[in-house]
């Protein structure tokens, strides 16, 4: 029998299956995720990089980014970001998904059809048409609030160091609350219908009804968004860089922005870089010990 | 599920048409901004609809600016990466078409694996995988950068194909693993007593079962791929091997470029995946919840 034909043991299976994954997530995870530690702790500029040689400089890169008060902006307007991301798309996920489960409603049936819209516009595509609409001249949401008499003035919706953050963060919701719509609507498929009639003949309304049956059976699925977004919207990117640039000021340099411009613009900082990455990734790391703790006590796979 | 009145009912169509206009105005934005000249946008700056139509943006991106029309007559500027449209746009498909087939073929590998041979270093792989999903690019990108720069890797497609394979691996697993422990291992087993191999059990009886979730993993691995943009931006400096959404954040910033001819080519970037949107968003949504909650 040729070898391909024989049986292989069970444990040698699982191995060579995994052999390409095993592969791929070593080269492009691991590695890079131990040589950016490795980076961290070394002085690395262009003229390391041209040389080949990074000399040790110990915890040096950590102290200059965690002296430089640009960092600290950054990581308290990521902070502020998150939350008002999170937040909002929690709440607005719990909304939306409640009104596009009245199937007997057809501008319900409407919404459903076009919910997971923003989830095909490339990130970066939806920054700058969002810079397009919030354009201080020609905007297109000026012109809305205009037509409907709403403003007299126009409003310099992203160059306000004031509103500039939260100009930002409704792009950011437009286009990564399908998700949680789609998960928070998932889990309404799985609430037991004979509750709510129960709960109906007990003389419940619906404020009561989705106080005591509705919320507590979608905790779970909130908790596994709430992890979710908080993780992915720490390291926000494509938006900042379409409509703000880490301005006006430094009113949205956020943990990404800072480690992208310290990293690739001059003069090109790549272990500072590291370092504030870093930083950022074990925060981030933080919350998925979290999620995973939360996933394994309820499924075992 | 609810009493519905005539109120109710009213609220609740309020309600669908405020969510509709939301996600709709940003669409409405960049069709509109698309079809008309600066010209135009600068000549009433509180007027909802443009004065006049045109195509001549579509044109110039898709001339590769050599024809210019009505609106581009007199500009001497063109950005070279608008010239470079098709380049990009065949970039995009030949990283996001490789990056979908290389992370369904080693992804389906594993994700079998995991749901069905029970070691400890499988377990592990699993964990691995969910903690994986987190890392964000911008740690993996200063190393990635000098990695693939002593490689020689930089500016190639090659290295940001096996970059995103990589990055979007641990997900691909997390969407499969689940499907492929649902589905009966009796068939196997009947299979291997009939003299297939473990392998041979796998390719003919369990992957034709799976075609569902390899769609549903392959769109959201597809559509990810093509949106990817910071991978592609540090990986790859020179026009010929950017991807579209390097060439659109190449105009950021960019003076000289009309929004309109912004709106043009973002709109002509997206049209793929909400094409891709609208005919499987049901394989979409099935491997979106399938990735989030059973890991």
């Amino acid at each position: 029998m040729p070898w391909f034909r024989r049986e292989m043991r069970a444990s040698h299976f699982a191995f060579f299956m995994n052999v390409p994954t095993l592969l791929c997530l070593g080269l492009v995870l691991a590695y890079p995720v131990v040589y950016a530690a490795y980076l961290s702790v070394h002085r690395v500029g262009l003229a390391q990089l041209r040389r080949g040689e990074f000399p040790f400089n110990g915890w040096e890169n950590y102290g200059r980014v965690l002296e430089d008060p640009l960092f600290w902006v950054a990581l308290k307007n990521t902070l502020v970001f998150t939350a008002i991301t999170v937040s909002s798309e929690i709440v607005l996920a719990v909304l939306i998904a409640l009104l596009i489960n009245q199937t007997s409603v057809w501008t319900s049936r409407l919404t459903r059809f076009l919910i997971l819209l923003p989830y095909a516009i490339p990130p970066i595509a939806n920054g700058l048409i969002w810079a397009f609409l919030y354009s201080f001249q020609f905007g297109f949401l000026n012109r809305i609030l205009f037509t409907a008499g709403l403003i007299s003035d126009p409003v310099n919706w992203a160059g306000n160091p004031n509103t500039a953050l939260y100009a930002v963060a409704v792009p950011y919701i437009w286009r990564t609350l399908p998700f949680a719509i789609i998960l928070v609507h998932a889990a309404l498929q799985g609430i037991p219908r004979e509750l709510y009639e129960q709960a109906s003949i007990d003389g419940a309304n619906a404020w009561h009804r989705f106080r005591h049956i509705t919320l507590p059976m979608l905790r779970q699925i909130i908790a596994i968004i709430l992890i979710l977004r908080t993780a992915f919207a720490f390291a926000v990117f494509e938006e900042i860089l379409a409509i703000t640039q880490g301005g006006p000021g430094d009113a949205t340099w956020v943990a990404a922005w800072y480690s992208y411009k310290i990293t690739f613009a001059p003069p090109n900082n790549f272990g500072m870089g590291s370092a504030s990455a870093y930083i950022l990734a074990l925060m981030i790391g933080a919350i998925a010990l979290v999620y995973m703790r939360f996933i394994y006590r309820r499924v075992t796979l | 599920m609810f009493a519905t009145s005539r109120t109710t009912k009213l609220l609740l169509h309020v309600a669908n048409l405020t969510v509709i206009f939301f996600i709709l105005l940003p669409v409405a934005a960049v069709f509109i901004g698309s079809i008309q000249s600066e010209k135009a946008l600068q000549a009433d700056t509180r007027r909802l609809l443009p004065l006049e139509f045109t195509l001549d943006n579509f044109t110039v991106i898709l001339t590769k600016g050599e024809q210019k029309g009505r609106i581009f007559e007199q500009v001497t500027y063109l950005p070279d990466n608008i010239k470079s449209f098709y380049t990009a746009f065949a970039n995009s498909a030949i990283v996001a078409v490789s990056v979908t087939v290389l992370t369904l073929l080693f992804g389906s590998l594993s994700a079998y694996t995991i749901a069905r041979q029970r070691f400890r270093w499988t377990l592990f792989l699993l964990q691995a995988n969910i903690v994986a999903r987190f890392v964000p690019v911008i740690v993996l990108m200063i190393p990635l950068y000098i990695v693939m720069r002593s490689f020689g890797q930089l500016n190639s497609l090659s290295g940001v194909i096996i970059a995103e394979t990589g990055f979007l691996l641990p997900y691909a697993i997390l969407i499969l693993a689940p499907y492929f422990d649902t589905i009966p291992a009796d068939l196997e087993e009947a299979a291997r007593i009939d003299g297939c191999t473990r392998f041979g059990a796998f390719i003919k009886i369990v992957l034709p079962l799976a075609t569902p979730a390899l769609a549903a993993c392959g769109v959201i691995i597809f559509i990810i791929s093509w949106h990817e943009l910071l991978i592609p931006l540090i990986l790859n400096a020179r026009p010929d091997f950017m991807t579209l959404p390097v060439v659109i954040a190449s105009l950021v910033g960019d003076v000289h470029v009309f929004f309109n001819l912004m709106m043009a080519i973002c709109l002509l970037a997206l049209a793929p995946t909400v094409i891709l949107v609208a005919l499987l968003q049901k394989y979409i949504v099935e491997g979106l919840a399938a990735g989030a909650v059973k890991g």
